[in-house]
């Protein structure tokens, strides 16, 4: 089966007042991290939601597995990490998670041996009778995460997953989502943080206001998104670099630091010229360096203040 | 299914490990107990016999022989006879203030004429004393305004013979040798379990929801169970805890009640044996139980799901108790009206709360016990207790799975029935 693992189909989803997923398509292939990017508010935890079946869409329709039927149907399939996470404070560690993993359709007698190696993989062998209420918050994080991992589900969906963690809990959900992904596993998980997303996603969905901005695989969107970006670093005097970024037929945009800017190439302009004319200048030159731009650039491209403007005059 | 039964499971064993439960389990039956015996014991023994002194205001004997009755009965002893003169009343009240006397009484010649008479003491709401009180003055005044009339004094005493009512309940056609005390016993005992049971466990639902509803964790459980399946196995799970609970009430219950009678005779007079005999188990038959359990079981999931509701739409306890405010005041109804229901089983309110959903559930079981009821009087009750039961379950889920993964402000009602519309 090579179709893929998460499908929506033109999915909406309106609340009272406001519609938070407004006809969105996408689909996540076998075997990859899959990036869910969207400011705060963008309706990433209401299409995770949907995935998991625990909201319906109004329109559209979710296909897991090249199935129908949303989450709960494949709930032994899955682990699923909210961005608000809980446990029942007063059971037991072992209790918890053996229980958690019976309401996912595993049977007890499967459920309780991995649950002892998870906790002993992760250094909590021996609070497995305490209660839960008993462990550090860092400790909790990692149960949580147990709870997701401990049925080996295929698809992985994670809501936020590096918010709130501690370090050394961040740098273990960072282990065992590449761990995952070796393993052929397939991982959706959404954040707002883009540094996280570049280092990780192979392929991801920007989406603000409930509708996609653009998807697919990373490099791709960085090289049909990026414009050509210029990075130039001043070795002491800047000389007149300024007239040159004033120059509209060449910079397109300049993000100027002093000592360093960030250019954005006018459409047709060479890089060249630049260099030629900032050497004119008088400018002393350090670094200077042809590159596609960060996904954190794209992101505030597409969803920034300037995008919110534009999107309001397109409006009008 | 099997996930369904993984709820109940973790409800129940949760629930039967914690402290809180053997605790409830332990003290149940003597917290039952007490609350049917203490009162009885003290309305019999008033507190013992009370010293009081007669002021004799009679120009004809009568007084003295008020006196003298009074001194052969045990409730009372007479601390004296004072003819009144000024001051007197006056120097008693004071006895009665350094708590050296419990009372006086007042006879006069009027008292035969007309029955008037005056009893002053520091506790009139005694039912005993005041009962034998105006019994032995009733009794006097007839046999005085006889003889007065010359009537042959021996035919005065043949004429006074005493009642001695004994009631004998009819079930079916057979009498069951049950008292009336018995049968309104066994009424208001099974509605204040019924009242009690059903408040803590729907209670215990409403807090479970709401626990998984603060800590998050329920966002986890509806990617894997249905909304109705969590709630069901969770009134389910709960439910078993309460059967439970009472498997472990009805073996400590039989202990203390066959102590009952040792517990009250040791303070009783010897007089309250008829008193006493209430407090042989009464005739508890097996359609009795039926009915009890059906009932119990009708009343619980009906409350338990609107407990459940009243959960999800709540974001803490204080909003939950707030909450729950008319859930309880619908089974309160009920629970308050068990005099009205056990003095009249037959009337049109007793029969209409039998018949609502709501108050049927403690209603029923409580005309059962008083009245002469047939399987066909019930059969209607249980018909629309099941049907209520569905539909309130149906309209508390639909609430449930919209509330449980919404945080903030409460819905309002309007809001409620959209959701009710529309999820």
């Amino acid at each position: 089966m090579n179709g893929p693992v998460v499908a929506l189909d033109r999915v909406t989803k309106r609340f009272a007042g406001h519609t938070a997923v407004d006809g969105l398509s996408l689909a996540v292939p076998r075997g990859v991290i899959f990036g869910l990017l969207g400011p705060n508010g963008a309706g990433k935890t209401t299409s995770i939601r949907m995935i998991m079946d625990i909201l319906e869409p109004d329109e559209g329709e979710v296909r897991l597995f090249g199935e129908r039927g949303a989450g709960r149907d494949h709930s032994a399939r899955i682990g699923y990490l909210p961005e608000e996470r809980g446990l029942y404070p007063k059971m037991r560690v072992l209790d918890v998670l053996v229980f958690l993993a019976e309401v996912k359709g595993v049977s007890r007698s499967v459920a309780r041996p991995k649950a002892q190696d998870w906790l002993e993989r992760l250094g909590l062998g021996d609070w497995r009778l305490r209660r839960v209420n008993e462990l550090s918050k860092g400790m909790q994080q990692k149960v949580q995460f147990i709870s997701t991992m401990l049925h080996d589900p295929e698809l992985v969906i994670l809501d936020e997953p590096f918010s709130g963690l501690d370090p050394v809990n961040a740098q273990v959900m960072k282990d065992t989502v590449l761990d995952l992904r070796r393993r052929g596993k397939t991982i959706v998980f959404s954040t707002h943080i883009m540094e996280q997303a570049e280092k990780l996603c192979d392929e991801l969905c920007i989406i603000a206001r409930g509708k996609k901005l653009v998807d697919g695989a990373l490099g791709d969107i960085k090289r049909t998104r990026g414009g050509h970006h210029l990075v130039i670093g001043f070795d002491g005097s800047p000389g007149a670099a300024q007239q040159v970024f004033a120059e509209r037929g060449l910079v397109k945009r300049v993000d100027d630091y002093g000592q360093y800017a960030e250019l954005e190439l006018a459409p047709g302009a060479d890089a060249q010229i630049i260099l030629q004319r900032l050497v004119a200048s008088g400018a002393r030159l350090s670094r200077f360096e042809l590159m596609e731009p960060s996904l954190h650039k794209i992101f505030l491209d597409l969803v920034g203040p300037e995008a919110a403007r534009a999107e309001a005059r397109a409006n009008a | 299914m099997r996930k369904v039964w993984a709820v109940v499971r973790r409800e129940f064993v949760e629930r039967v490990r914690s402290k809180w439960f053997w605790v409830t389990a332990l003290l149940g039956p003597l917290f039952f107990g007490a609350i049917v015996i203490i009162p009885l014991r003290l309305s019999m023994s008033g507190g013992g016999a009370k010293r009081v002194v007669v002021v004799d205001g009679t120009t004809t004997g009568f007084g003295v022989r008020v006196a003298d009755s009074l001194a052969q009965n045990r409730a009372f002893i007479i601390a004296g006879r004072a003819v009144p003169h000024a001051g007197l009343l006056d120097s008693l009240r004071e006895e009665v203030g350094a708590k050296r006397l419990d009372g006086f009484l007042i006879v006069t010649d009027t008292t035969v004429e007309t029955g008037a008479a005056e009893y002053h003491a520091s506790n009139v709401s005694s039912f005993r004393h005041i009962e034998e009180l105006s019994g032995v003055l009733g009794r006097l005044a007839v046999t005085t305004r006889l003889e007065r009339a010359g009537v042959n004094p021996s035919l005065v005493n043949r004429a006074q013979l005493r009642i001695d009512l004994r009631t004998r309940k009819i079930s079916g056609s057979k009498t069951t040798g049950e008292t009336s005390a018995q049968s309104f016993g066994l009424a208001y005992a099974m509605a204040i379990i019924l009242f009690v049971v059903i408040t803590i466990y729907g209670v215990n639902v409403m807090s479970s929801v709401l626990e998984e509803k603060t800590t998050r964790i329920v966002e986890v459980l509806v990617s894997s169970l249905r909304p109705f399946q969590l709630m069901l196995g969770k009134v389910v799970g709960v439910g078993a805890v309460s059967i439970f609970q009472f498997l472990i009430w009805v073996v400590g219950g039989a202990v203390v009640l066959s102590q009952v009678g040792t517990l009250v005779g040791d303070l009783a007079p010897p007089e309250a044996t008829a008193q006493q005999a209430a407090f042989q188990l009464p005739n508890i038959t097996a359609a009795t139980i039926v009915v009890f359990l059906t009932f119990f079981l009708g009343g619980f999931f009906l409350y338990s799901a609107m407990f459940a509701a009243v959960g999800a739409i709540s974001s803490n306890e204080q909003e939950a108790r707030q909450a729950q405010q008319p859930v309880m005041f619908l089974l309160m109804i009920a629970y308050l009206s068990v005099f009205a229901l056990s003095n009249n089983p037959g009337s049109t309110y007793a029969v209409a709360l039998s018949l609502i959903p709501f108050t049927a559930p403690i209603a029923m079981p409580v005309r059962w016990a008083v009245g002469n009821l047939t399987a066909l009087d019930v059969i209607p009750s249980l018909a629309l207790l099941v049907g209520g039961t569905v539909l309130v379950t149906w309209v508390a889920a639909r609430i449930y799975r919209v509330g449980i993964l919404m945080t903030g402000k409460r819905p309002n009602l309007k809001e409620l029935l959209r959701w009710i519309r529309t999820a």
